[in-house]
């Protein structure tokens, strides 16, 4: 520690006094001011259009008129009786849950085959990272085209002897591929999150438990997944609230069909507010997105009292 | 843990690796070969591996069909922006909230944190709204500044929040005792240490600007203004016919440049990420 | 905070001021936009050359932009724009927009001004051609374009079949939609290219198939547009053809399968006069014919673009004194070698012929003039954005293999009523 020769006025550690409280003035003067900009920003760019989605969901607006009126809880009522509500709230539930349960599942397994001694991992892991430095819209297109009926991904399979469907024409087939073509781009961020927290794990418990005589099944469900379930909690929220935010592939791939199969709240929303041109409800849809991302985050984080071993 | 096999179990991890990288590798793979094929290969059944007559003529009709360099510099420029953008303001907001004691900071820091709440997709429309207001449609500012200062800015800053905490309170003390006023703190001596967190909020933003597709195609109506991801869907001919092997070779132009930068910086890239603190 | 809810304020009076501009008068020269959705390089050089001439007796407009959109969402672009305070002058609009953009008082009506202005030959308007572009005896868009559907035919592909052509067809009287079946299988099955291509269809379009079903004397919407026309036994017939021509003759390309007849993937082609302009530089023979008959004789379908001026245009006297212009006779004449007009006058073969090159006065006699007249235009309704979309999405269901169309068709009644009523 240095010595306090000739302490500048004002510049001392806190002391009790005048000097002292100019000093803590300061403080909180540069955290106000640090954090300045970003509360700025999520003022303006989510309170208030949190607050106007909600003032905008009891208007009737028509965007080509120009007309902008009260309408207090008509747009609610459309919403309780819009009959493809129910629909898109199925495909939106099938299309997270789906996406959640591979793209968990599928990063842990890559994580765990990668953490392995092994020579080459490396490079295998570079190549199940590729696809998230691959732009969003061109890996989508790209699988556009593997999709079709005559593309790649049928060719490959008639070259194994199976008659791949219509992927893109198939209500079913339709939010697989879906599905399957966001897991491949994105999976590599949790894998990677996963090795790390893997690599974590202290060797000695495995040791310990192998003395035991557990089987690495055992190992792995009584040991790995407990020691690393603070990185599964986290990433499987960001992985879920991000499920309800994927529009682009959609948009590429099906349109939200065919029929309405592939159409997500966040797609139904673009469409009523963008297509249609009913900012009103497509308001109303917005505040029912945010209800749901409230909803399922709040429980998500709430069940980590029951799932995650240790907090920090 | 990590475990010696024998060699039969090794043959097999490798021969697994190999087929589950197949759908991780092929699409790219097949987008830069079928950039160079003629439109009617591209859809040759059984498709073909390379390119029979690889030419690069699809290349040059990108430039000539729609403002591609225009757009190109666009995400480019507006990537950027955002990059540098997120990096201050969350590494200010985060440094303060881990290390700055202030009234209201718990209460403060819970408002910011609602951001992760809100997606950009639900308040879309009066986002529309506001920048209609500033006259600020079909420019480019509500693509920088909403992720800058809004949601998506919100994750940045609790990575950066998270580092600052784990990172010891000694190194400051030292500053502190020369007289360095708090900027000075966390300008010369704490933001240097956090490469890794930077690393890691700086490629998190420049991919999500990158990739960016709503906000474009709600926010923008000019083609020279397109970003990448917007002008690649664009790729119809006058009468709506499809140009495969020019939006494929569109596609490979605004793919390769990233992937390119990543396979070379990917061990930083990948133990950025690591360092997110997001393990818990 | 007080400024939040000055900004609230701010943002929420935004739709009452953007209602109430209209459009400012700036003082001095003035720049004038049309948005349009084709980029090809001949309209759009003809498009400049006309505003050219305009400018140089007009020194209170100082430019004149044609500002391209993508075809593809070109209307909900137009609105976007239009709600984003970055209305252009004029637009084209597309003939299903019709009538959420002339009903509803988006577009100035432009009547008054054509007629008033010299020359203009106002009478000279087709009357059926108008007819959608009106509301209450008001013209609110001039149908610059009024182009019937035909059927290119690749007789170099036929022949290979052994199929004959369409011309002989014809002259035998055997020119339908069964022979045009059997055709395109032939080609299919002997030459693995593809026989009849819907243009623009693409198992997303559902209103080029209007081009197939009014045939059979089906329509989309009846009594006006209150109704649902899709499960009419007319339109179950027609729909029931198309989807065995589909999956059993495999005369037509199925879903994600794309055929480009211009490219020479397709024996034949339905589609406007104006895309003869891609067989220019086409490496096999062909022809033009009309529509086949259908099992209720001969039929016309015709689709019209109409260009407006918009309500709330920066500057919309001005917009309507260059539309006047665009559409004078003079001009008229020089935009017919790719849209043809509504103009009686000018809807001679001879004329035709001379503003198209590559067709013939006899293949425009026969595909254009005679049929404009009787022509249905392809189906539009109000709120056409949201009733594309549900009809779209109801008709999925049908191109599948063993589809129940006239279930599917059902469905999409029960699916659009609700909205026919708004």
């Amino acid at each position: 520690m240095a010595t306090k020769t000739d302490a500048p006025s004002g510049r001392a550690p806190a002391r009790p006094g005048r000097r002292g409280w100019t000093h803590r003035r300061r403080e909180y003067l540069a955290g106000y001011l640090f954090v300045a900009p970003q509360l700025a920003g999520t003022a303006l760019f989510v309170i208030v259009p949190l607050a106007l989605v909600f003032w905008y969901s009891f208007h009737e607006w028509n965007v080509l008129t120009g007309s902008f009126q009260f309408t207090g809880a008509e747009n609610y009522e459309r919403l309780a009786d819009d009959p493809a509500l129910p629909g898109v709230l199925a495909a939106t539930a099938a299309f997270s849950i789906g996406l959640v349960v591979l793209n968990l599942s599928l990063a842990l397994a890559l994580a765990v085959l990668l953490n392995q001694k092994l020579r080459g991992t490396v490079l295998f892991r570079t190549l199940f990272f590729s696809p998230v430095a691959v732009t969003l819209v061109a890996w989508t297109i790209v699988w556009r085209f593997l999709l079709q009926d005559d593309g790649g991904v049928n060719g490959l399979l008639s070259a194994i002897g199976v008659d791949g469907p219509n992927w893109l024409r198939g209500e079913t087939t339709a939010m697989i591929a879906v599905i399957v073509v966001q897991v491949l781009k994105n999976v590599g961020l949790n894998m990677v999150l996963f090795l790390a927290a893997l690599q974590g794990v202290p060797k000695e418990l495995y040791e310990a438990s192998t003395i035991d005589g557990a089987g690495s099944w055992t190992r792995f469900r009584r040991i790995t997944v407990p020691m690393i379930s603070p990185t599964i909690l986290l990433t499987s929220i960001i992985t879920v609230v991000g499920s309800l935010q994927v529009f682009a592939q959609i948009d590429v791939l099906t349109s939200g069909g065919p029929g309405t199969s592939t159409t997500v709240l966040v797609y139904y929303l673009y469409q009523n507010a963008f297509q249609f041109h009913d900012f009103g409800y497509g308001a109303t849809l917005s505040v029912l997105l945010f209800a749901i991302v409230l909803v399922l985050t709040v429980v998500q984080w709430q069940m980590r009292r029951k799932w995650v071993v240790h907090e920090n | 843990m990590r475990t010696e096999h024998s060699r039969r179990a090794k043959t097999g991890l490798y021969g697994l690796l190999c087929l589950l990288a197949i759908p991780f590798v092929f699409p790219t793979w097949w987008m830069v070969t079928s950039s160079m094929k003629p439109p009617g290969e591209i859809f040759a059944f059984p498709p073909t591996l390379f390119p029979a007559d690889p030419g690069l003529d699809a290349y040059r009709r990108v430039f000539e069909f729609a403002p591609f360099a225009s757009q190109y510099f666009n995400s480019m420029y507006i990537a950027a922006a955002v990059t540098v953008g997120t990096l201050a303001v969350s590494s200010l907001a985060g440094y303060a909230f881990a290390r700055i004691r202030f009234p209201g900071q718990n209460l403060l820091f819970l408002v910011v944190l609602a951001g992760l709440l809100i997606p950009s997709e639900v308040t879309i429309v009066p986002l529309f709204q506001l920048f209609n207001g500033w006259g600020m449609i079909d420019t480019h500012w509500p693509l920088i500044l909403v992720p800058i200062f809004g949601a998506p800015s919100v994750l940045a800053t609790l990575i950066m929040r998270q580092f600052f905490i784990a990172l010891p309170i000694e190194v400051e003390e030292a500053g502190r005792m020369d007289g360095l006023g708090r900027f000075a703190l966390y300008w010369r001596i704490a933001l240097p240490l956090s490469r890794p967190a930077l690393g890691a909020v700086g490629i998190f933003s420049f991919l999500y600007s990158w990739n960016l597709y709503l906000e474009p195609v709600v926010f923008l109506s000019t083609p020279e203004k397109f970003t990448l991801p917007q002008a690649l869907t664009q790729f119809v001919d006058a009468y709506g016919g499809p140009m495969w092997d020019v939006q494929l070779s569109a596609a490979t132009m605004s793919a390769l440049p990233v992937l390119v930068v990543f396979v070379i910086a990917q061990r930083q890239f990948v133990e950025g990420l690591a360092h997110t603190g997001l393990k818990g | 905070m007080r400024n939040a809810r000055t900004l609230l304020a701010a943002a929420a009076a935004a739709p009452l001021i953007l209602a109430a501009c209209g459009g400012e008068d700036d003082d001095g020269p003035v720049t004038l936009r049309m948005t349009i959705w084709s980029a090809a390089e001949e309209h759009l050089a003809l498009f400049d050359a006309i505003a050219e001439d305009y400018l140089a007796d007009h020194p209170e407009v100082e430019a004149i932009e044609f500002d391209p959109l993508p075809f593809d969402g070109y209307t909900s672009t137009l609105t976007t724009q239009i709600a984003g305070d970055n209305a252009p002058d004029m637009a084209w609009i597309l003939e299903n927009a019709a009538p959420d953009f002339v009903s509803t008082g988006a577009l100035v009506p432009i009547g008054d001004t054509l007629e008033d202005t010299e020359g203009y030959e106002y009478d000279d308007l087709v009357p059926a051609a108008t007819e959608l572009w009106r509301h209450e005896d008001r013209l609110y868009a001039y149908p610059f374009s009024t182009s019937p559907f035909a059927v290119f035919a690749n007789t170099d592909l036929l022949a290979e079949a052994g199929q004959p052509t369409p011309a002989e067809l014809i002259a035998d009287g055997q020119w339908t939609w069964d022979r045009v079946v059997e055709a395109g299988a032939a080609v299919r099955a002997a030459t693995g290219s593809h026989g009849m291509v819907i243009r623009d269809f693409d198992y997303t379009g559902w209103d080029n198939l209007s081009t197939l079903w009014t045939g059979w004397g089906a329509e989309a919407w009846t009594d006006g547009g209150a109704g649902c026309g899709f499960d009419d036994p007319a339109m179950v017939e027609a729909m029931t053809f198309m989807h065995d021509a589909v999956f059993d003759a495999e005369a037509m390309p199925g879903p994600g399968t794309s055929a480009d007849f211009f490219s020479g993937e397709a024996a034949m082609t339905v589609t406007q006069i104006s895309r003869a302009g891609l067989l220019a530089d086409a490496g096999f023979a062909w022809d033009l014919v009309p529509l086949p008959d259908g099992p209720d004789g001969q039929y016309s379908v015709i689709g019209q673009a109409g260009l407006g001026v918009l309500t709330v245009a920066p500057h919309p006297e001005e917009a309507a004194d260059f539309l006047a212009f665009m559409t004078n006779p003079e001009n008229s004449a020089k935009l017919a070698q790719y849209f043809p007009p509504p103009r009686a006058s000018q809807l001679t073969a001879e004329d035709l012929a001379a503003a198209n090159p590559l067709l013939t006065p006899e293949q425009l006699q026969a595909t254009v003039i005679d049929r404009i007249d009787q022509g249905v235009t392809k189906p539009s309704h109000i709120g056409q954005a949201q009733i594309d979309q549900t009809v779209r999405a109801a008709l999925d269901p049908l191109w599948t293999e063993n589809a129940d169309v006239a279930g599917a068709l059902a469905d999409v009644c029960a699916a659009v009523d609700p909205l026919l009523s708004e």
